[in-house]
Parts: C-alpha cells; sequence; structure tokens
C-alpha cells in the first residue's frame, strides 16, 4: 500500500539542500514600543509591529520579536553606519542596539522537503507560516529564528556552538530522504 | 501451495513465495503474509508458551491484540527483538523467528510441570508462599520467580538501527482506516482541511479486508476500497499505513510510532527503523472498531482454538484455513459469518454452539442449508488434545441447569464472546464511560479532548452504520476546525453482515468450577478462579482485583481479558458492571521500541553539546574533554603518554613561570544597556556599581532572593548606560532569565535591556608573567602597560588586526587579560597568540588546570564550593556587599536569625600535615576517636596537587571555620584517616603582588 522507493542516493541532494550562508550585519534591538516608529527613522528603518512578520527596506530587514525587540539583518558595510545612527539616536531616544553579528550562523534549507527536514526538530506549525515572515523557536532544545523566504525556502539562524548538533540531526534526516523513507 | 492454503483467495501475492524460519525449521509463506498466516497455512498453530504455567499456546487473534502468538525475531547482528507479536509481524524473506518461554523444546518443556500444580499457583500465590523467612525474598524467591516467568529475552547487544521522529500538525486526524475511518477522512477532506489518516496495518480496509462480498453503493468491497485510496490521495490526505496511535495526549497531541522497515526483506541504506510523529491535531476522530472477546470455558486456551472473526480474516484477507474440521462457539451472530465462510472454503464445520436459545433464523436456515449441527442453548465445557485441540465438550444449559456432555471431534475451535469498543485512546484522554446495558459494554460519554468517535468504537455494528457514522463524524470535525461542510454522503451496503449477540461471565460447566483452567487473561495466565479467588479474599475495586490477579497487566493491556474479568468480578460481587468499575488504558497503545521513544537522541545526537570555536584546535591538538552544563571543554592537554596528573602540573607550572593560554569562550556574557543600567545592576548585584568608572571592571556576586550565592563573574562597565556581564558557564542562560523576571515583573519602570552576547565573542584568556610581552604587540590603539591598563580595566581595541574587547583581570593570580573577539575570528586570534607566544613556550591550558590555579588563590566556583546554602558571609566574600546600598537581589534574607547565627559552614583551606591529596566531598570531623556516628563538621568542597605549591591543597566548609585558624580537623577516608590543618583559603601569592606587574 505504501510505496516505497530506495537505493537513490542522489534524492536527497536534490530534495533538500542545505547551505551555510555569509555572515551579514546582526543587531539586537530594544526599545520601548511607543517609541520605535521614532527610532526607526533616525536608523533609517522599517521596524514592523506584528510580531513574527518582516519588513525589507533596502538592504536592511527586520523582523519584530516581540513587543520591544527587533532582529535587524544589513550587508556587512552598513554596520558601521547604523551603529553610528544608533548612537546619535540614543540620547533622545534611549535604546540597545547590539552588534550580535557572530552569535548565529544562518543556514539556507531549500528544495521539496526542506519542510520536512525542519520537523525532524521544530515542534511548531511550519507548514502555516507565512512566506515573508519569521519566528523564533527551538529546534531540537536549541534556540533559533526561522524564516520562510519562499514555499520551499527557510533560513534558520543558529547559535553558534549549538551548530554542530542542528547540523548532525539535519545530516539524519538527509540520510532518511536518500533512502526514501 | 502449502496446506491450508486456499487458491487464489485473500490480499496475499499467491505467486509471490516469501522464506522464512520458525524455531531452525524453514517455511514458505507468502507476500502480504504476517508471520501468524504464514505458520498457519502451513498447519502451525503452536507458538510459544505462557507466561506461568507454560501450557502450549497457539494464535488466539489476527491483530494487535494478540496476548499469545510472542515471538522472537531477527535480522542479523543486533536486529533481535523478543515478544513480537506473530499477528503482526509482516513476513520478510529471510526472517528468523524463535518461540519463546520454552525449554528444552516448544514441544516438550520442562516449565510445563508448573501447569500441572497450578491449583498452587492462584491469585496471591507469591505474596502468601513466599513471604517467610523475610531475607529469602531478594536473594532467592525473587531470581527464581523470575527466571521462571517471563517471556523473551532481553537483547543483549546494541541496537545498531537509527530510529527518527517527526512533527506534525495537521487539522483532522483520524485513527484507524477501517470503513467508518475511511468515510471520515473523506468527509473531512473534502471540506479543504488538512487530514491525516493512520492505520497500524499495511493497508486501509479493516474490517471490510476479511468481508469482500459486502457491496458499497454496489461496488464490491475490495474495489470500493481501491477507488477510496485514488480519492482519498486527490483529497490531498497524508496516509499513513504501519503507523499505530500509541498515545493521545493533552490538547490532541497524539504520538504516532510509524513502522519503516520491518516489513521490508533489505534495509535500505541509512533508513530509520521507526519513526515517532508528535502530532498535533485540531481535530481527531477515532475510529478504532471493535475487538472481539473470547469465550471463558476450561481448556480455552489449548493451540487451535482461536477467535472466530480471526479464523475469517486469515480466511478471507490471507487465504489461509484455520483447519480443517471447526467447531465455533459464539454468543454472537458474528461468528455465523465466519462459519459460512470457511464451510463455503472446504473447512468443515462440524457443529455450531450457541449459547442462546434461539438464534437468528436466518442464520440458522443458512447453516442448516450448509449441513452444518447446530447446539442452540448450548455451553462449551472443556476441551483435550495435548499441542492442538482434538476435541470439544458440548453441554446444553436447561433453566440454569447443565444437562450430560457430548464430544464432537475438531482440529479448531473458533470462539466469540462478543466484541469491545476499542476505546483505549479515549481512555487516555481521560473521557469518561458509559455502561450500555443493552450491549453489556462501555461507550464513549463525556469527552475531554476535541475528539469525535465513529463505528464500532462506540458500538455500532455493520458496515452501513460504520460508514455513515465516520461519515458524520469527519463532517462534524472539519465543521468544528472552521471549514465549511457540504451534504451527509449515504453509504448504502448491500450484503451487510449485522448482528447482535449477548455478553457472559465464564461460561456454565456441569464439573467442578473451581478446577476449570478457564483463561481470561491468556497472556498473564489468569483465569476466572482466579478472579473470584481475588473477590473472596477480600477485593472490591476492580483496581484492586487486577493488581491482585495481574488481570490485564500484561503488554496486550487486557485487550481481550478487561470485560471478561469485569462481568466475572461483577457477579462474585453480586454488583452491576458499572458499580465494580473498570481499569484505565496507559499508552502506548501496543507495546513500543525504546529506540522509538528515543529517536535521534542515541550516540553523537544523543543530547546537544555546545562547541566553542576553538574546540576544533583543542581536538587537534590532543585535548581531552570534559562536559561543563551543555558545553564540551578542553579538560587537559596530554603530550603522548603523559597521565591526566602529569599534564595538569605542567600546564599549571607553565602558566605561573611564563604564560598559558585558555579559551574561556563559555562564560556567559550579557550586555545590561539602558539610561537605567547601574541601577539595575546595584539591584541585582550585591556590589555597589554606581561610582564604576567606564573603562573599569569588577567582581560581581549574584544571590537569590534567600540569600545564597547564585553566580557570580567579572563585570565591566563600558559606558555609563553600558555594562558587559560575565557569569559562569553553567549559569549563563539562568541568570539571564533571572534578570528578565525581576526587569519584567519586578521593575518594568527601569529602562533597561539584556542581549545575550555569550555567542558572539570569542573568548581567550592569557595568564603569567609573560602575558604582556605575548599580548602587548599585537594590540592596537591601546596602551596596555601596567600604568595605562591596570588590573580590572576593560577597553575596545584591535587584536592581531581583529576588532576586540580587552579586559584585563585574573582568575589566576597572575597578570591576565582575557581577549573578547567576534566569534568567527576565535580560531585566527587563538592560533595568533599561540605563534606571538612561542618565544616564551606558551602553554595551552584546561579547564582543570584553570581549577587548580584558581583554588591556589582561593577564588571560588560557584557550585563547587557553594552549594546553594552558602551565603556571601560564609564564602568570605562579605567585601562584594555594597553595605551602603538600600536594597539588592537577598539583601533582606541575609539578616535573619539563621543566617547570622554563629557555627554556620565557612570556606576555609586546609592542608594535610602527611602531603596527602583529600578527596572532594570527604568529610571532616574534630575528633577521630568519638563513637560513630560521628559528627560530622563539614566536607571538602575542592582539592588538587598543587605545583607551585609543593603538596596538595583543598578548600572545605567547616562549622565555625573561620574560628579554627590553625586548628588539626580530622578527614576520615576509607582505610586511613587524615589530619589537616585549617588555614586562609587564598593559599598562594597572598598579597596579590603578581597581579600588580
Amino acid at each position: 500500500m505504501t510505496t516505497q522507493k530506495h537505493n537513490d542516493t542522489d534524492r536527497s541532494a536534490v530534495m533538500i539542500r542545505i547551505e551555510e550562508l555569509v555572515p551579514q550585519a546582526r543587531f539586537s534591538l530594544r526599545v520601548r514600543s511607543e517609541r520605535a516608529r521614532v527610532l526607526s527613522e533616525s536608523l533609517g528603518l522599517a521596524l514592523p509591529v506584528r510580531i513574527g512578520s518582516v519588513e525589507r527596506k533596502g538592504e536592511v530587514e527586520a523582523l519584530c520579536l516581540g513587543p520591544d525587540e527587533w532582529c535587524v539583518l544589513a550587508p556587512d558595510k552598513r554596520r558601521d553606519a547604523l551603529i553610528e545612527a544608533s548612537r546619535a539616536a540614543y540620547a533622545k531616544i534611549p535604546h540597545a542596539f547590539c552588534d550580535v553579528s557572530d552569535r548565529e550562523v544562518v543556514l539556507r534549507l531549500s528544495g521539496p522537503e526542506a519542510l520536512t527536514a525542519l520537523t525532524t526538530g521544530i515542534a511548531r506549525d511550519i507548514e502555516s507560516m507565512e512566506v515573508g515572515s519569521a519566528a523564533r523557536t527551538a529546534f531540537d532544545t536549541a534556540t533559533v529564528i526561522l524564516w520562510r523566504d519562499d514555499e520551499n525556502s527557510f533560513r534558520m539562524d543558529v547559535w553558534r556552538s549549538f551548530l554542530p548538533h542542528v547540523r548532525a540531526l539535519l545530516d539524519l534526516a538527509q540520510a532518511e530522504f536518500a533512502a526514501g523513507l | 501451495m502449502t496446506r491450508f492454503r486456499v487458491e487464489g483467495k485473500g490480499r496475499v501475492e499467491h505467486a509471490e513465495p516469501v522464506n522464512f524460519t520458525f524455531d531452525g525449521r524453514t517455511y514458505t509463506g507468502l507476500r502480504g503474509d504476517t508471520v501468524a498466516s504464514a505458520l498457519l497455512a502451513n498447519g502451525v498453530h503452536l507458538i510459544g508458551r505462557s507466561f506461568k504455567y507454560h501450557r502450549p499456546r497457539g494464535t488466539v487473534t489476527a491483530g494487535s491484540e494478540e496476548p499469545n502468538a510472542l515471538i522472537s525475531t531477527s535480522r542479523g547482528k543486533g536486529r533481535y527483538e523478543p515478544n513480537t507479536r506473530a499477528t503482526v509481524q509482516e513476513l520478510r524473506e529471510g526472517l528468523v523467528a524463535e518461540s519463546q518461554n520454552r525449554w528444552p523444546s516448544l514441544n516438550f518443556d520442562i516449565g510445563a510441570v508448573n501447569d500441572k500444580a497450578y491449583m498452587l499457583f492462584s491469585a496471591g500465590f507469591y505474596y502468601k508462599t513466599f513471604m517467610w523467612p523475610k531475607s529469602f525474598w531478594n536473594k532467592v524467591y525473587e531470581p527464581i520467580i523470575r527466571a521462571a516467568a517471563g517471556l523473551g529475552v532481553s537483547p543483549g547487544e546494541e541496537d545498531p538501527d537509527r530510529y527518527s521522529s517527526r512533527y506534525l500538525h495537521t487539522d483532522i486526524l483520524v485513527i484507524g482506516a477501517g470503513p467508518a475511518g475511511i468515510a471520515a477522512a473523506k468527509s473531512a477532506a473534502q471540506s479543504g482541511a488538512r487530514v491525516t489518516l493512520v492505520d497500524e496495518n499495511r493497508e486501509i480496509g479493516g474490517a471490510l479486508l476479511s468481508d469482500p462480498r459486502v457491496k458499497i453503493d454496489d461496488i464490491g468491497a475490495w474495489d470500493w476500497l481501491s477507488a477510496q485510496l485514488v480519492e482519498l490521495e486527490e483529497l490531498g490526505v497524508r496516509l499513513m499505513m504501519h503507523t499505530t496511535a500509541i498515545g493521545y495526549y493533552h490538547q490532541n497531541m497524539v504520538g504516532l510510532c510509524e513502522k519503516l522497515t520491518d516489513h521490508l526483506d533489505e534495509l535500505p541504506e541509512g533508513a530509520p527503523r521507526e519513526r515517532l510523529w508528535r502530532v498535533r491535531a485540531g481535530q481527531v476522530v477515532l475510529a478504532q472498531g471493535a475487538l472481539e472477546k473470547p469465550l471463558v470455558f476450561d481448556g480455552n486456551d489449548r493451540p487451535g482454538v482461536m477467535l472466530a472473526g480471526s479464523a475469517q480474516t486469515y480466511l478471507n484477507r490471507y487465504g489461509v484455513r484455520v483447519g480443517d474440521e471447526a467447531v465455533v462457539v459464539t454468543s454472537h451472530d458474528s461468528a455465523w459469518y465466519g462459519a459460512f465462510d470457511l464451510a463455503d472454503a472446504g473447512t468443515e464445520i462440524t457443529a455450531i454452539v450457541d449459547t442462546r436459545d434461539t438464534p437468528r433464523a436466518d442464520l440458522a436456515r443458512e447453516a442448516e442449508r450448509r449441513g452444518i449441527r447446530l447446539f442452540a442453548g448450548h455451553t462449551v465445557t472443556g476441551t483435550a488434545g495435548r499441542l492442538r485441540v482434538k476435541s470439544v465438550r458440548v453441554n446444553p444449559v436447561r433453566d440454569g441447569r447443565v444437562g450430560a456432555a457430548v464430544t464432537v471431534r475438531c482440529d479448531c475451535l473458533l470462539m466469540c464472546g462478543g466484541w469491545t469498543p476499542s476505546l483505549h485512546l479515549f481512555s487516555h484522554t481521560k473521557g469518561s464511560l458509559k455502561w450500555d446495558e443493552s450491549q453489556n459494554a462501555y461507550l464513549p460519554d463525556h469527552r475531554s479532548e476535541a475528539c469525535h468517535i465513529a463505528g464500532a468504537g462506540r458500538g455500532l455494528w455493520s458496515f452501513e452504520a460504520a460508514l455513515n457514522d465516520g461519515d458524520v463524524a469527519g463532517r462534524a470535525a472539519a465543521e468544528a476546525a472552521g471549514f465549511e461542510i457540504s451534504d451527509h454522503a449515504r453509504f448504502a451496503v448491500a450484503q451487510d453482515r449485522p448482528g447482535t449477540g449477548v455478553t457472559h461471565k465464564e461460561l456454565p460447566t456441569d464439573r467442578d468450577a473451581g478446577k476449570a483452567r478457564a483463561f481470561i487473561d491468556f497472556q498473564n495466565d489468569v483465569t476466572a478462579k482466579d478472579i473470584r479467588l481475588a473477590v473472596r479474599e477480600g477485593m472490591r475495586s476492580i483496581e484492586h482485583v487486577k493488581r491482585y490477579t495481574t488481570n490485564g497487566m500484561a503488554t496486550d493491556q487486557g485487550k481481550m481479558s478487561n470485560i471478561n474479568g469485569l462481568m466475572i468480578a461483577a457477579d462474585a460481587l453480586g454488583e452491576a458492571p458499572p458499580r465494580v468499575g473498570l481499569t484505565t488504558f496507559r499508552p502506548p497503545y501496543t507495546p513500543t521500541t525504546f529506540g522509538a521513544f528515543a529517536g535521534y537522541h542515541r550516540g553523537a545526537t544523543f543530547e546537544l553539546t555546545r562547541r566553542t570555536t576553538i574546540d576544533s584546535w583543542a581536538e587537534e591538538h590532543g585535548a581531552v574533554f570534559e562536559p561543563v552544563a551543555q558545553w564540551r571543554r578542553a579538560w587537559y592537554f596530554p603530550k603522548v603518554g603523559e597521565s591526566m596528573d602529569a599534564a595538569v602540573l605542567r600546564e599549571c607550572t607553565a602558566t605561573r613561570n611564563s604564560v598559558g593560554i585558555f579559551d574561556a569562550s563559555t562564560l556567559g556574557k550579557i550586555e545590561v544597556a539602558g539610561p537605567d543600567a547601574a541601577e539595575f545592576m546595584n539591584r541585582m548585584y550585591t556590589n555597589p556599581w554606581t561610582k564604576l568608572a567606564p573603562g573599569r571592571t569588577r567582581y560581581g556576586l549574584l544571590l537569590g532572593e534567600d540569600g545564597f550565592i547564585r553566580d557570580d563573574g567579572v563585570i565591566g562597565r563600558i559606558t555609563d548606560d553600558l555594562f558587559h556581564v560575565t557569569t559562569t558557564t553553567g549559569g549563563a542562560a539562568r541568570v539571564l532569565n533571572m534578570m528578565e523576571d525581576y526587569l519584567q515583573t519586578e521593575w518594568p519602570d527601569l529602562t533597561v535591556w539584556l542581549t545575550s552576547m555569550t555567542e558572539h565573542w570569542a573568548v581567550v584568556a592569557l595568564n603569567g608573567p609573560n602575558a604582556r610581552k605575548v599580548l602587548e604587540p599585537l594590540v592596537e590603539g591601546l596602551d596596555i602597560s601596567h600604568d595605562a591598563f591596570p588590573h580590572m580595566s576593560v577597553a575596545d581595541c584591535k587584536v592581531s588586526g581583529l576588532p576586540a574587547r580587552l579586559f584585563r583581570l585574573s582568575f589566576t593570580g597572575e597578570l591576565g587579560f582575557e581577549i573578547n573577539v567576534p566569534a568567527r575570528h576565535g580560531p585566527t586570534l587563538w592560533k595568533a597568540l599561540m605563534e606571538a607566544g612561542a618565544a616564551h613556550d606558551i602553554c595551552p591550558y584546561g579547564t582543570e588546570a584553570m581549577h587548580v590555579l584558581r583554588a591556589e588563590k582561593g577564588y571560588i566556583i560557584v557550585g563547587q564550593d557553594t552549594d546553594g546554602t552558602v551565603t556571601p558571609e560564609d564564602a568570605g566574600l562579605n567585601w562584594a556587599i555594597g553595605k551602603k546600598k538600600p536594597d539588592f537581589v537577598g539583601k533582606r534574607s541575609l539578616a535573619r536569625p539563621d543566617l547570622v547565627m554563629p557555627g554556620r559552614k565557612q570556606l576555609v583551606g586546609l592542608i594535610t600535615e602527611n602531603g596527602a591529596k583529600l578527596e572532594e566531598g570527604a568529610q571532616i570531623v574534630l575528633d577521630p576517636n568519638q563513637p560513630k556516628p560521628m559528627k560530622m563538621v563539614g566536607h571538602v568542597t575542592s582539592s588538587y596537587r598543587s605545583a607551585a605549591l609543593g603538596h596538595p591543597i583543598a578548600m572545605a566548609l567547616i562549622e565555625g571555620g573561620r574560628d579554627l585558624m590553625g586548628d588539626i580537623v580530622h578527614v576520615p577516608l576509607p582505610g586511613v584517616t587524615h589530619r589537616a590543618r585549617i588555614t586562609d583559603t587564598n593559599f598562594y601569592d597572598p598579597e596579590g603582588a603578581r597581579l600588580q606587574v
């Protein structure tokens, strides 16, 4: 009744591709919600207000992680300018703008089985995540941020020291696709 | 063609033989067989010996409720499994099966002597017999009893298989792919909902697989099933076969165990054997059907005696006749249909014994047409045959009196005592049940989860009723899940097989009922007489009866036995069954492997292990690692052939004499930022922070509300509004949580934010008199001379061209620096420092040397020298308390009477007189000659050999320890009691001159 195919070793590469992305500048932005709009103007950012939603302005991406918390991603070359803008705005609008560029490593998972591979470690309903949204969640107890960039394309930001564990689990999941099971 | 296979019949592949062995003998079955059906096709009924009496036992059922047919299976090294149900295990080429619980052989088993002494082994036998002498229980009685009883042998080798797990979210989960489940999945999916349909079998169909003559909407049952398969796929239903719903947990979380490879001839490379699914379902439809009950009479466990419905399944689904001459004994109409099917397939039905006086007229006519002898209003009072039933005693019952017996020859006896709705999963949810008088069965009543029960699971009998009920349940589930539903489908079933029946306690007999071997629980060898004995001995509740007799406590959880046990207990008590109650079913529904529960968590992925960026360098350079909280850290770096002690002493010496390098990346790091940062720090930590200037650092001490030490670390003030807090490795997450907790619940008025930076920075510690010489040439943008950058300073600069935050601090008592760089640069920095340090024989050291070096200075490790009951005063850290601060976490507790009481344990140093190293955890006494039990005044918290001091040192918590300076205490260890002198904890360079260079 169940169809079972196996012994196709290249299959997993087609079903899912996992790659480590080149690091970007990453900031943890904290500011009282009522002052977020003013601050976003000073920093030249677009800050979404709904938790889990992502806004892009130019090359800068901002994800709302909590009522007073955002994750800001920018190309490396924008890092110093953003830090400078934060410093300039601080006296008027107190906030925290921490450079956490090296805290996470970003994995890109793409392909028809990317979502399934993620379900080996993530308890939430990934299928129902809107394309273009993101969420802080856990992959087998490791804190991650999961971005759904497309139907079958995800980014997963993993705290650096957790990466070997997460990769090892994803490798096991990949082996299952290779085995056709 | 095997003897009992019916050509062309069943859903097995007649053209595809599959070979396997049972107890060393080779047999041939067909693709699609189970081990049980293949053995039955070969005429093999005897398959094992029973748990307690070692009675010969055969296959009783055709499903996962099987209590008897337990075998061991194996497929090569490590792939051995005991207690596999032969009725579930699909045949695969080369499968090796063995019978269990027999010695020396299945046909002749020494343990069967238990059966002769069966009068002795009644309920409670062990409790009564083996009580005295009491000391015999552990050493004599229990081991012997355990060896004699039991089923399969535990696997002795490591399991080489992989196990997988996944999460699944679905709007509607339908459990059971029989007619009700199929109809429910279809109608739910038509609403647009995400639907998952699971079944433990290899294909959908449930009871329809055993009843091919049924016509649904004018289509034959099996053609209808093929059409459903296509439709379900088109509707996007996720169909999961070989998948058992093992447990139903809170908020519609259902655990599924999917068997992936046990049925495959070849194991695909890297394939997991089983996969555990954690399903969160919006709505659940339980369509688990009903399980047939045996009748309870003397000898109802003999091989060849089996459930009538199962015989029908073996015939229609597997094309196997279970015998040549069958007697049917039943209290329900359903067994008649099976008898007719078997008769039509060539098995002689010698007799149908119906316990009811007037069986249904149409059934009686059908029996007559086939020339089947009918015994209506009769009972069965015994069977004969050693390893297989040979005959059965049949007696008339008139007005409750049992008449004379006739003996009827047979090679199989097919019994049916009615059907029990399968409500195991519903029972997991604590949904309540209601006793149904007319069916003598428990039916679902109040639901505690978002679930719907359909079909035979709620007592409906007939395919038409089940199909239409499934359709309704599917729609109800879809509607409850917020989907729009369409009109009801109406299924019309022709040649349906409706039926009713009655429920019995044990069948009446003309013999001594007290001597009847009338089994209720086949797997635990519990008889009707055991239940009655339990009641006579005072058990009133069914829960007590269960535990006293072990009825229903085997791995089948009483799927066949619970209701029969209840009926007999109720009769013995003279109560209605619902007043006696029903035991609760627990997960898992069927026995589940440990592998499935463990999933990926074995071997390298057993537990999350965190690694620093310098971890791979350490590994390449021969480090031995130790786990510290979630991290693995380099413990020491032995040279070839070097012992741990020698390596640690060498690392310590090199650091004290020149320079050592240490990976400190695991320390927790938190940025505290905002206008109220200093105020927040004042409230959290014991120390004063207001006057700490930017660019300076301070040792910070964190207490709990109870005043006991929770964490510590060096904290730098980067700007007026920004603190760089470090925590212990293990405390990082806890401290951040504690800070957030206070911030959000106690001080929401403070404008301050906390950010975890642990993983952003890689941290390398350089310690030793030559530390500056190594570091200085690499530093840009900062003067790190002693005057310009004194002890306890912090500044941002560049090191080896990398952006860095540089601390000058020391956890060794030597000149020390901690260099933070963005984590990706950790290895680069490490290598640059190793290169720069080569001229000074720079020495990498691990956590053990770090522990020794800090102990020589009396620096505490939270969690080693403290245990959650140590105050700053106890630890000698009162200097770290800001006395003028109005408040900080734990301040009020520090004034509690018991925390200021004299005689509290205080942290002191210990040096043994004989130069021996003490054991950590060793207890301390003042007078070694006092009578036992001695008064223990404290214990050793840290103990090391010290190269710098030339003798071992220890730290200890001792009652009133600081008032005993210079005194001798005694440390009794196995075989020797050491004398040790109490000293200050600051053993090495007490003036701290080595820091100020």
